[in-house]
């Protein structure tokens, strides 16, 4: 089990500050954040590449703050790869244990077997100047693989790699971690989370900002930055009245949604879940729900349908699925009506 | 003709000039030397005696500093420490320094007198007149050329893989031999060239601390002051031809080495 209390680190201007985190046995940690979050430093001073100003480093109830790197049987695989240009790929591989001066005959057998779990052994002996993206991912992954790491760190692992080389390679650290390998992944890509996590922690300007498992974390957003992140679009700053369990939001351009919840604070960040929002040509019977009338400003395709703005005095952004779009007969400058539960609606803490 | 093709072609004229200006003086050289002459100056054993001389103590010397050097220029790529840059700027120093300086500088150094000369003295050595006094003359002018190649060199190995390698369980030194070394190869290897030619063409320093035994250089200017021109050109010619073979000899050699080190079996055992 890997913990990190109180870890502060300054680098010029920027600080990892009070850096508290927990990953367990097994785990499949996503450390979500921005370039220039801080995720890549906080990963260093995991693997000892850089100590931290003050605050502890515990490995397997080992304390490893100022350990040396080579001890600390921490891997690490890099962004950019970091595979050494002057050997082949079976150099590359078999580096860890040739320096640890390993017999000639363990140090064949063993590459031999990680290459083939990583699926590069035709690739072993080839210069590593001619390999591929994801090529160079998987020899990177198995140079450290082969040293068989407590802890394997992954610094934006999917990155520079297309989509279906992206799907491959994310099916072999399911795996890996299925087979009991403890990974913290650092990402900026919701995706990578979505599809690999079971735990997520966002990180923003050197500060973990929240934490849960993927659901925890993505359908309770802490705040806007997270909420982002999940891809939410519909912020609305408001001012909050009313009786508990009888709440009306307000926006300053006068759109008004009901609202569950207690003791708000009259001035707040609100959001919707575009996912719950649906939109109808007529004004929906229903008492209970939210029922908002807007113009619909653009309509533009995405993935997996059309993302239609709607403006209502400010600006909703919804998802619907093509047949809806075809049903509904949406146009530009057309008038809709859009509904909402209340549990679509969430007052958030930070509003930065 | 746009603009750009102007200046493409001032360009290419400036270069050609400067080209000529380096090119001219050997062509003359080479033309105006008499095959005869020539032959002659090839037989001629003292020629040949100082030809050697300056081959292999200026080799000698880029050897012998590289041990040193190449480790040194490891560490101002790598490590900052207090008043780097000024060190960098006295590593630079034999450059700027007139070279006859230089060899005085030097003569105190390791004279009788001096710090160097009295411990070599007391293996029964004399510096001066004496090949290692050569050797440390031409290693003194032209170190700058082998550090400053050979920094440039390590300072362009990422560092990411350096810390892949630790973080993979190599020692520093290991790292150090596996990775930075063979990457920086090819720079430390121009550098050293580098050194070793200007260490053999050296004479200001070299005519200071030994007059005798004669390196071509000194050769040279001894065949120009006592018999003019005529006779120092064929020695020159000589010398020239000689040195670029030796300097081919060790880029190419230099080539197989880089190869070697793509060998997987080559870096870590």
């Amino acid at each position: 089990m890997l913990r990190l209390i109180n870890i502060n680190r300054r680098l010029g201007d920027f600080a990892l500050t009070d850096i508290n985190l927990e990953v367990s046995d097994g785990q499949y940690y996503v450390l979500l954040g921005r370039s220039g979050s801080g995720k890549t430093q906080l990963l260093e001073l995991i693997a000892g590449l850089e100590h931290p100003d003050n605050g502890t480093i515990i490995l397997d109830n080992v304390d490893i703050t100022r350990q040396r790197i080579q001890d600390r049987k921490v891997g690490i695989v890099f962004q950019d790869y970091a595979v050494f240009p002057h050997m082949t790929v079976f150099g590359n591989i078999a580096y860890p244990l040739r320096v640890r001066k390993a017999d000639k005959k363990y140090i064949a057998e063993k590459v031999e077997k990680v290459a083939e779990t990583m699926n590069i052994k035709q690739l072993l002996e080839r210069s590593t100047n001619k390999l591929s993206g994801g090529e160079l991912q998987r020899v990177a992954l198995a140079r450290t693989l082969i040293t068989s790491p407590r802890l394997l760190l992954l610094d934006e692992p999917l990155s520079s790699l297309d989509t279906s080389l992206k799907d491959d390679l994310r099916g072999l650290l399911r795996n890996l971690n299925k087979a009991g390998q403890t990974i913290v992944h650092v990402t900026h890509d919701y995706g990578d989370a979505i599809s690999l996590a079971k735990m997520v922690g966002v990180i923003h300007n050197g500060k973990i900002i929240q934490e849960g498992t993927v659901d925890e974390v993505f359908q309770n957003p802490s705040n806007r930055f997270v909420a982002r992140y999940a891809g939410i679009r519909n912020f609305f700053k408001v001012n909050i009245s009313g009786e508990d369990g009888l709440l009306t939001a307000v926006t300053e351009q006068n759109v008004r949604f009901k609202l569950n919840g207690a003791k708000l604070v009259s001035d707040s960040l609100l959001l919707v879940k575009s996912d719950l929002i649906v939109l109808t040509n007529e004004i929906p019977e229903d008492k209970e729900l939210n029922t908002i009338k807007g113009k619909i400003a653009e309509i533009i395709p995405i993935e997996s349908g059309m993302e239609v703005t709607i403006d209502a005095g400010d600006l909703f952004y919804v998802k619907i699925h093509s047949s809806d779009m075809k049903k509904l007969r949406l146009i530009e400058s057309q008038e809709v009506w859009m509904s909402f539960p209340r549990e679509a609606v969430i007052v958030l803490n930070g509003t930065f | 003709m746009n603009k750009n093709s102007i200046f493409t072609w001032i360009v290419m004229i400036l270069s050609s000039l400067v080209l000529l200006f380096i090119l001219a003086p050997l062509v003359g050289m080479f033309i105006h030397t008499e095959g005869t002459q020539f032959l002659e100056t090839v037989k001629d054993k003292e020629v040949h005696q100082s030809i050697w001389l300056t081959l292999w103590v200026s080799f000698t010397a880029t050897f012998i500093f590289s041990i040193g050097a190449v480790p040194f220029s490891w560490l101002l790529a790598r490590k900052s420490f207090p008043f780097k840059n000024v060190i960098q700027g006295v590593i630079d120093l034999p450059i700027v320094l007139p070279h006859t300086a230089a060899g005085i500088a030097l003569l105190g150094f390791i004279s009788r007198d001096g710090f160097l000369g009295k411990t070599a003295s007391l293996v029964g050595l004399n510096l001066v007149n004496h090949p290692s006094g050569i050797a440390l003359a031409m290693a003194f002018v032209s170190l700058p050329f082998l550090i400053n190649a050979a920094r440039d060199g390590f300072a362009a190995v990422p560092e990411r893989l350096e810390k892949a390698a630790l973080n993979l369980g190599a020692s520093n030194t290991k790292v150090f031999f596996t990775i930075s070394l063979p990457l920086a190869w090819r720079s430390i290897i121009t550098g050293f060239v580098m050194m070793f030619a200007r260490g053999m063409s050296e004479f200001g320093a070299v005519v200071i601390i030994a007059y005798h035994p004669m390196i071509a250089p000194v050769l040279i200017y001894e065949r120009f002051s006592s018999y003019g021109l005529n006779y120092a050109r064929p020695a020159s010619v000589f010398f020239i031809l000689v040195a670029l073979l030796f300097l081919i000899a060790l880029r190419l050699l230099s080539l197989k080495r880089k190869e070697k080190y793509n060998n997987p079996d080559a870096q870590t055992d």
